[in-house]
C-alpha cells in the first residue's frame, strides 16, 4: 500500500462524494420547501447528461453553450415538476404517499423515455475534463486530473451556493421559507416564488452533479436510477435532510468510505456500502450526523 | 330490484372469475392473469401495511425475492416438497418483515421508506453476488413445477390455486380489519400517541402489520418461483417494489380490494399496451408510467374508490357503509 494509492483514492472519494452531496442538496432543498421527498430526484442528473450529450456530440455545439442549454432545460423541468406533478396532487387532496408514487413513476417514465430515444447502451462522454487516464503530477505524486477538475467545479458551485444562501436577499428569503412558511409569508416574502426557486435549484444542482459524474459513469441509464440516487438520499439524510452543508459533508463521507472499501475489501459490495451507511445513520441518529441547523431545538 | 341487481352482478362476476382461463385466447394470457393474481396477493399485503397500519415499504420486492429464492433453493437442491418449500419461504420473509419493523418504532414515513429501499437493494445485490447459492445474474433453473399425484400443474391449474389463495387473503384481511387488531392498526395509523394512551401497543401493531405483509410477499414469491420454473434477479429490482406500491395506491389504500384492483390493472396495462399496438415495443413502458402518473395525480383516492362510487350509484346504496371509517378524510395523515 503506497501513499500514492491512498492519496489517489482520497482525492477520487472526496470529489465523487462531493457530487453525491450535490445530489443530496436536491433532496434537501425540496424537503425544506415542500416537506416531500422527490424520488425522481436523480432523473434530473440523467436528463442533463443526455441533453448535454445531444447538444455537444450530436448537434456539435461547444461545451459551454451545451452546458448552459442543458442546465436551462433542466431548470424548466423543475418548474414542470412543480406545476404538473406537485401542485395538482396537492390540489386534488393527495397526500405524501401519492407524491412518492408519482415521482417514482416519473423516474421510470424518464428512464424509459431515454431508453427509447437514445437506446440502453452506455455512450462515451465527451472529454470535457480531459482524458480520464491523464494524470497530474505533484512532485512525486500523480493524481487523475478528472477528479481534480470535478472537485474544483464542486468547490466553485458550493461557494456560489454559500454566497446565494447567506449573502443575498433571495437566499435569506429561501432560508426564511424553509424555517417557517407561514411566518415568512407574514413578513411579506413571496412564498410562491421561493418554492419555485427551490424546485429549480434542486433540479439544476442535481443536473450539474450528473454532468460532473458523467466522465466516471459514462452517458448511461445508470445515472437515472438505482444506486446513485440512494447515495444522494444517504448524503441528504446525514445532513438531517435540512442542512445543506451537512449534506455535502455527508456525500464526501460516503465517497471516501466507498473508495476505501473498494481498496481494502472488494468492489463487488461497493454499492452495499452506501445502503449500510444509510441504515446505520437512520437507526443511530435519525436527525442526521452533520446537522447543525436543528441542533438547537 | 336494485338489491337483485347487486346479487346478479356479484354472481356474474364470480362466474366469470371461475371460467376465466377458458375465455382467454392463449396460454400466455392465462400466464399473465396468474402473474396478476400473484401481484394481487402482494399488493394486498401493501394495502394492509400502508393503508391500514400507516407504515410504508419500498422494499417489498426484497420479501418477494426471499420467498421465491428460499422455496426454489429448498425444493430444487434439497428435494423438499413444494408446499413445505413455500411455507419456509413465507416463514423466512415473515421473520425478515418482523426485523424490518424495528426501525419503524423510531422512524416516520420517508426515513422508513429509505430503510426499506436499502433492505430491498441489499437483498437484490446479494441475489446478484452470492453466485453459489442464488446462481447470480444467470439465475436458478429447473425449479420443480407443482404436481398433484401424476398431474403436473398447467397455467390453468395455477390460476385456480392462486384464485383460492387470493380469495383467502382478502377474506383474512377483511376479518382482521373488522377485528380488534384491525381497529388497533387504524388507531395507530390515525394518531400513534392517542392510540398509546388508550392502551394500544403501537409497536406490536406495527410488528404485526410488517410481518403479515412480508409473509404475503413471501407467499407470492414462492408461487412465482414454481409457476415460472426459473428465477433471475430481474423481477426483484427496486422498480418492482415501486410498482407494487403503485398498485396499492392506484387500487386505493383504504379499500380491502384496493390491492385486487391495482394488481390486476397494473399487470394487464403494460401487457395490453404491448400486445395490441404494433411497433410499440419501445414505447409501452413510457405510456404505462404516464398513465399511472395521471391516475395518481388526478384520482388520489385510487381507482377502487371511483369504481365503488359508480357501482354504488348503480344499486343506490351508500358504498361507504362497509368501510371501517366511512367518510373520514384522512388526507396527509401519513407523516
Amino acid at each position: 500500500m503506497e501513499l500514492n494509492d491512498i492519496l489517489q483514492n482520497a482525492v477520487a472519494g472526496v470529489s465523487i462524494g462531493a457530487t453525491y452531496g450535490l445530489i443530496g442538496l436536491g433532496v434537501v432543498f425540496l424537503w425544506q420547501s415542500i416537506n416531500r421527498i422527490n424520488f425522481a430526484n436523480i432523473s434530473s442528473a440523467m436528463l442533463s447528461v443526455y441533453l448535454f450529450f445531444a447538444f455537444n456530440t450530436l448537434a456539435g455545439l461547444p461545451y459551454i453553450p451545451s452546458f448552459i442549454a442543458s442546465i436551462a432545460l433542466v431548470a424548466v423541468y423543475g418548474l414542470f415538476l412543480r406545476y404538473l406533478i406537485y401542485e395538482p396532487i396537492t390540489r386534488k387532496g393527495g397526500g405524501r404517499l401519492e407524491f412518492v408514487v408519482a415521482t417514482l413513476m416519473l423516474c421510470v417514465f424518464w428512464l424509459s423515455v431515454i431508453n427509447a430515444v437514445f437506446g440502453g447502451l452506455p455512450k462515451p462522454f465527451p472529454p470535457v475534463f480531459g482524458d480520464p487516464s491523464h494524470l497530474v503530477h505533484f512532485g512525486g505524486l500523480s493524481l487523475p486530473g478528472v477528479y481534480l477538475w470535478i472537485f474544483l467545479v464542486v468547490v466553485i458551485l458550493i461557494g456560489f451556493l454559500h454566497f446565494l444562501l447567506r449573502k443575498t436577499l433571495i437566499g435569506k428569503k429561501l432560508r426564511a421559507t424553509a424555517q417557517n412558511k407561514e411566518a415568512a409569508e407574514l413578513m411579506g416574502i413571496n412564498v410562491n416564488l421561493t418554492t419555485s426557486l427551490a424546485f429549480v435549484l434542486a433540479t439544476t444542482l442535481v443536473g450539474t452533479a450528473g454532468i460532473l459524474l458523467a466522465p466516471v459513469y459514462f452517458v448511461s441509464l445508470e445515472l437515472g436510477g438505482g444506486s446513485i440516487g440512494v447515495k444522494g438520499f444517504a448524503s441528504a439524510v446525514m445532513g438531517g435532510l435540512i442542512d445543506p452543508y451537512g449534506a455535502i459533508l455527508g456525500g464526501v463521507t460516503i465517497g471516501i468510505i466507498e473508495n476505501f472499501s473498494i481498496l481494502f475489501i472488494s468492489s463487488t459490495y461497493k454499492d452495499i456500502i452506501a445502503f449500510v451507511v444509510l441504515v446505520t445513520v437512520l437507526l443511530w441518529k435519525p436527525r442526521g450526523i452533520f446537522n447543525w441547523i436543528s441542533k438547537g431545538d | 330490484m336494485r338489491r337483485n341487481l347487486k346479487k346478479i352482478f356479484i354472481a356474474t362476476f364470480s362466474l366469470i372469475l371461475l371460467v376465466l382461463p377458458f375465455l382467454f385466447r392463449n396460454d400466455y394470457q392465462v400466464y399473465v392473469m396468474n402473474r396478476a393474481l400473484i401481484h394481487v396477493i402482494l399488493a394486498s399485503g401493501l394495502v394492509f401495511l400502508t393503508g391500514f397500519a400507516g407504515q410504508i415499504s419500498l422494499g417489498q420486492a426484497g420479501f418477494y425475492a426471499l420467498g421465491a429464492y428460499t422455496s426454489a433453493i429448498l425444493t430444487s437442491r434439497l428435494g423438499v416438497p413444494i408446499p413445505l418449500g413455500i411455507a419456509s419461504g413465507v416463514l423466512l420473509s415473515t421473520v425478515a418483515g418482523l426485523v424490518l419493523a424495528v426501525p419503524s418504532f423510531k422512524l416516520k414515513a420517508f426515513f422508513l421508506s429509505l430503510v426499506t429501499i436499502a433492505f430491498g437493494q441489499i437483498v437484490w445485490l446479494l441475489l446478484l453476488n452470492l453466485d453459489s447459492l442464488t446462481g447470480g445474474p444467470g439465475g436458478l433453473f429447473s425449479i420443480p413445477m407443482m404436481r398433484f399425484g401424476s398431474f403436473v400443474f398447467t397455467n390453468t391449474a395455477y390460476y385456480y390455486l392462486f384464485l383460492i389463495f387470493t380469495v383467502l387473503t382478502v377474506e383474512i384481511m377483511r376479518r382482521i380489519k373488522f377485528s380488534h387488531i384491525g381497529r388497533q392498526l387504524f388507531a395507530v395509523n390515525d394518531d400513534e400517541i392517542a392510540a398509546e394512551t388508550c392502551g394500544i401497543d403501537s409497536r406490536k401493531a406495527k410488528v404485526f402489520a410488517f410481518g403479515f405483509s412480508a409473509g404475503l410477499a413471501g407467499l407470492a414469491g414462492g408461487f412465482y418461483a414454481h409457476m415460472a420454473g426459473f428465477l433471475t434477479p430481474e423481477p426483484f429490482v427496486f422498480f418492482e417494489s415501486s410498482n407494487f406500491v403503485a398498485m396499492a395506491v392506484l387500487g386505493g389504500l383504504r379499500r380491502l380490494c384496493g390491492g385486487v384492483i391495482g394488481g390486476v390493472t397494473l399487470t394487464w396495462l403494460p401487457e395490453l399496451l404491448r400486445l395490441n399496438i404494433r411497433g410499440f415495443e419501445n414505447y409501452y413502458l413510457i405510456i404505462n408510467a404516464g398513465i399511472v402518473i395521471l391516475i395518481v395525480v388526478f384520482l388520489p383516492n385510487g381507482l377502487g374508490e371511483k369504481l365503488f362510487a359508480l357501482l354504488g350509484k348503480l344499486w343506490k346504496e351508500d358504498p361507504q357503509h362497509e368501510t371501517l371509517r366511512s367518510g373520514v378524510d384522512r388526507r396527509g395523515k401519513l407523516q
